[in-house]
């Protein structure tokens, strides 16, 4: 908070400055002078330290992701690369990510909804270390059906960091929200919390596991391992500073919309091509 | 204040002050440093190494499948499609290091020569090849609902009965250019009985071959024989007898050769009948195209039932080799052994050819 | 790494996949009911420290011991379901304020405190006499506990006594604080649908007073039978009132609750409606059942002035069925809260384990614990009334 605060305050002075001079005039100029000369100085900022990654600085980069619903194939490249760039547990139950098929037959009002750990999909798959969807709606009256891959949404004001009693998970300045997993007590009380149900526990270590939008990878100039094995462009993953970015054109170009938003933690993953019963 | 009070209210500070100071000795040194947090474990994240090293790191050693990806469907950049090598191989992670092989490559070449590092599929080799089966990839064709109409899909009961999909298809480009396969021919089989005097040599005056390194083309489909004197003309295809006695043949007299020899009757060669039925039981993936006794539906296809023995061989192995190319049996010729050649061969030469 | 989940929860309709691995166990249920019975009992020795409700004389040391025992074990279970409890400490070190859990060893280690002072103020006067009549380790220890000074003047135990009854009325916002933060860590949860109310502090403060009362009528009627001692009316009528008091109105306010739910019928309310058949059933039917059936014992005591043996049976069956009831409002909320998926669009079951550190049996060792303790510190110091003079010391 002190940081950013400081953070913003050269502005703020310079607007002030600004201002100040646009109103008072040459009469004022004295003062104005005085003015410019203490407060930038008196408020700049020393320049603050960034974390030692090489090559990368993270006051540059402003994350976001995007899903294209009506692109997904439902292939599950995503979940199962995610695993194994991640080392998530290879269960049924522990995911940071996962895909959802909504399927409405004629004449329902509800979609029947699944996702890969389903049993039925599971039994598809032949074990819980791979993922499949089955082909059970193949012979039904399908309506309308559609995939939507769901992960952790980084949101802007998340609720999982609020409720950290320690600060093992936080938001960095890039806008990714992470876990400490060496100072993590293991309370659960952010799974809890996370509206998404994108935190999973990691019985082995006994913390909390999430995604990380690959930190490790975005940081060296990769796509997080679920972006780059989407065969299908379902998944988009860039810089909000960078509007040439494929995330920036995404935003741009679709109309985008973000998972509950009543619950005011203002997501940071942007959808395309969702329905009313996706949530 | 009694001496109690007093005596307790020290105990209340000591255990206080002790518990700030235990406090500030604890507490990480990077912590608060860019927030509520241990400062030091945003770089220890994002240390970690990346499993998954995209496409250059592939390429580097395997070039030439990955310039047969990349002029493919799964690299179609436009169409937002982007079946990257990790996608259907998983990632990469160390191989081919030390880490994955406990060997060097040379090191194993030296110990058990090329084919154990080619054939060694074991986990612990690092071996990235994937199943030869539908599993990999009815992931993504398999069709089903809620899957785009973009997305390329086959209903599975269907589309080639329950053959691998790598029968017909290279997994790396994976299109098969229907466009140059043959099509069934239209000709007059009485001009071209006239015409096949030139070639009566070697084919035998009603298509039975004199040396059974040369086809048999009686009763072949006139679709095929059609597209394979193009072929021969065209340089496509080469022959030194062939692509001589192509040259001096017009369009016509090419559709009418091919009528003529497809409505000669045929005739049963003998092949040896124990290799013949081992050969059978390796003709399931022939079978989806040239039928199952070696006559197929499909006039652009060959037939192979009561072909030379000697001829089937050599194609087949002029196919395994490159040095006769097609969109389906490149491919399909490459998983066949010699053993394989010679049994498939005793199979289809023995075969009814009526 | 391969995991497998022995007990992932079954479930039905749709749930994230994460959700199949219930996060907070039955250790969760015990954890708020034991800083609840805390809480009640507190505040029944605070009604005559504090009040001066004299009808509370006979129980108001012995529910400040009762108290500091289950005060005690209140950590256990949370640091029993931590997936590193080594580390528990981090969350005192580096305290994350906007987590209401950040507070927790905060307002807890404060709370032990003062009770352990105010037991402390309370005792002093025994602790002294103690002091002076026992030798050995005993008498040690008892020296020690007295800071060495045996100064028991009128004047210092008026001293004392203005400590105690200062100590008493801090106790009291206290003791409700650390219940309603305890509600406020369920209630904050805007992820939980089940969690997610305003009432929810007030409603965990409320249940967990009249819990309290529930375990201090049990407690004190144990205690009489074993002492030989006829357990008194007067206090036995006042824990009746309170509670009654008290039980009408938590139900008022779960009733209005649950009644504005019903009626507002926000998207997902028929998944609540299968959640209330379905998984926490027999849950509701306890907490229900037994706040109901209690209230009415309770007016049926109050109104006929019972006494004797009555009043004591009575009080016996309601502090049981309160504790019994209160236990499952826990289950209910706590688990019930889980098992309402947060899609709103399914439920699921959670079994809990039997054996393991999140089991049924570490549950009952760590819900057991404190009477022992309570047992071994009334030994140390007995809570009866010193005019009973036998009575003093073990």
């Amino acid at each position: 908070m002190d940081r950013l605060d400081k953070e913003k305050m050269p502005k703020a002075a310079n607007a002030l400055r600004r201002n100040f001079l646009r109103t008072v005039g040459i009469g004022a100029a004295c003062a104005g002078t005085w003015v410019s000369k203490t407060l930038p100085a008196a408020s700049s900022p020393q320049e603050a330290p960034i974390p030692n990654i090489p090559g990368y600085d993270w006051r540059k980069h402003k994350w976001a992701f995007g899903v294209d619903a009506t692109r997904c194939i439902g292939c599950l490249r995503c979940v199962e690369a995610c695993k194994a760039e991640n080392g998530v547990t290879r269960d049924a139950h522990h995911f940071r990510t996962w895909v959802e098929r909504y399927v409405y037959l004629k004449g329902d009002d509800h979609a029947h909804v699944d996702s890969q750990s389903e049993p039925g999909n599971i039994a598809a798959s032949g074990s819980e270390q791979a993922f499949r969807f089955d082909n059970r709606y193949q012979d039904a009256p399908v309506e309308k059906a559609f995939f939507v891959p769901k992960l952790c949404n980084h949101c802007t004001h998340p609720a999982c960091v609020q409720v950290c009693p320690t600060g093992a998970t936080y938001q960095t300045r890039d806008g990714v929200v992470l876990i400490d997993h060496s100072y993590c007590i293991g309370c659960q009380y952010c799974v809890q919390a996370c509206p998404y149900g994108a935190r999973e526990f990691n019985h082995t270590m006994g913390v909390t596991d999430k995604c990380t939008w690959c930190y490790h990878r975005i940081t060296k100039g990769l796509q997080p391992a679920c972006v780059e094995v989407c065969p299908v462009e379902a998944r988009v993953f860039g810089d909000r500073n960078d509007p040439e970015s494929p995330i920036s054109q995404f935003i741009k170009n679709n109309r985008v919309s973000v998972l509950k938003p009543h619950t005011g933690n203002a997501p940071n993953v942007f959808y395309v091509g969702i329905d009313k019963e996706v949530s | 204040m009694p001496k109690h009070i007093v005596r307790l209210m020290i105990l209340v500070a000591v255990v206080a002050a002790a518990a700030v100071g235990a406090k500030a000795y604890f507490t990480d040194k990077s912590y608060y440093r860019y927030g509520h947090y241990r400062g030091d474990s945003v770089a220890e994240i994002a240390g970690d190494s990346p499993r998954f090293r995209g496409n250059a790191y592939c390429k580097s050693c395997h070039q030439k499948q990955y310039a047969a990806w990349e002029s493919s469907p799964h690299n179609n950049p436009a169409a937002g499609k982007h079946v990257r090598c990790e996608v259907c191989h998983g990632p990469v992670g160390q191989h081919p290091s030390s880490v994955a092989t406990p060997l060097s490559f040379d090191e194993r070449i030296a110990l058990g020569g090329h084919a154990a590092v080619l054939t060694d599929k074991s986990a612990a080799s690092g071996s990235l090849s994937q199943p030869k089966d539908r599993t990999q990839c009815i992931q993504c064709h398999e069709a089903m609902p809620g899957r785009p109409a973009a997305q390329r899909q086959v209903a599975l009961a269907s589309h080639s009965g329950m053959a691998a999909c790598n029968s017909c298809h290279d997994p790396h480009e994976p299109k098969i250019n229907f466009s140059e396969l043959p099509r069934p021919a239209q000709g007059n089989p009485v001009l071209g009985k006239t015409l096949a005097a030139q070639c009566a040599a070697c084919h035998g005056p009603d298509g039975h071959s004199v040396n059974p390194e040369w086809p048999n083309l009686a009763s072949q489909h006139a679709g095929y024989l059609l597209k394979s004197l193009q072929a021969f003309k065209a340089g496509t295809r080469t022959n030194e007898m062939m692509s001589g006695m192509a040259a001096g043949l017009s369009d016509a007299d090419m559709e009418n050769l091919s009528a003529y020899f497809s409505k000669e009757g045929c005739k049963r060669v003998a092949g040896d009948q124990a290799l013949a039925s081992l050969g059978k039981a390796r003709s399931a993936t022939c079978a989806l195209c040239h039928g199952a006794a070696g006559v197929g539906g499909n006039p652009s296809w060959p037939n192979l039932a009561g072909q030379n023995v000697s001829y089937l061989t050599a194609s087949l192995k002029s196919f395994r080799s490159g040095s006769r190319s097609h969109p389906v049996m490149t491919s399909v010729a490459k998983t066949l052994s010699d053993d394989d050649i010679d049994r498939l061969a005793a199979f289809y030469a023995s075969a009814n050819c009526k | 790494m391969i995991g497998t989940l022995a007990n992932a929860a079954p479930y039905v309709g749709y749930v994230y996949p994460n959700e199949t691995d219930i996060p907070w166990s039955v250790l969760i249920v015990i954890y708020p009911y034991i800083t609840g019975l805390v809480a009640g009992a507190f505040i029944v020795s605070s009604l005559y420290h504090v009040f001066g409700m004299n009808q509370f004389k006979p129980v108001a040391r012995f529910a400040l011991l009762t108290a500091v025992s289950f005060m005690f074990f209140v950590p256990m279970p949370l640091l029993f379901h931590l997936g590193n409890p080594q580390r528990a400490f981090n969350a005192v070190l580096t305290p994350h304020w906007t987590s209401a859990m950040s507070a927790f060893s905060y307002v807890a280690g404060f709370y032990v405190c003062l009770l352990l002072l105010e037991i402390w103020f309370a005792f002093r006067a025994d602790i002294v006499a103690l002091s002076k009549a026992k030798s050995g380790l005993q008498g040690r220890i008892y020296r020690l506990l007295s800071l060495g000074s045996d100064d028991v003047s009128p004047a210092s135990l008026a001293i004392d006594h203005r400590f105690a009854t200062a100590l008493a009325i801090i106790g009291i916002p206290a003791a409700g604080g650390l219940h309603g933060y305890v509600g406020f860590l369920f209630g904050s949860v805007k992820a939980r649908e089940w969690w997610s109310s305003d009432l929810m502090p007030i409603i965990f403060l409320l249940s967990a007073i009249v819990s309290g009362i529930g375990l201090l009528v049990v407690l004190y009627v144990a205690y009489s039978k074993k002492r030989k001692v006829p357990a008194s009316e007067q206090a036995l009528m006042g824990l009746a009132k309170t509670l009654w008091a008290f039980l009408l109105v938590v139900l008022l306010i779960e009733g209005l609750e649950l009644l504005e739910m019903f009626y507002k019928r926000l998207e997902g309310i028929d998944t609540v409606e299968r959640l209330i058949e379905g998984p926490i059933r027999y849950g509701m039917v306890l907490q229900w059942g037994c706040s109901i059936g209690v209230l009415g014992l309770l007016t049926v005591l109050i109104v006929s002035k019972a006494r004797g043996r009555t009043l004591v049976a009575g009080m016996t069956v309601s502090g049981i069925a309160m504790m019994i009831g209160v236990v499952a409002m826990r289950w209910n909320v706590v688990i019930g809260g889980q098992e309402l998926s947060k899609t709103s669009k399914g439920l699921l079951i959670y079994y809990p384990e039997i054996l393991g550190h999140e089991g049924l049996l570490a549950v009952a060792f760590i819900f057991l614990c404190p009477f022992v303790v309570l047992w071994l510190i009334t030994r140390f110091l007995s809570p009866w009334e010193v005019e009973a003079g036998k009575e003093v010391s073990p």
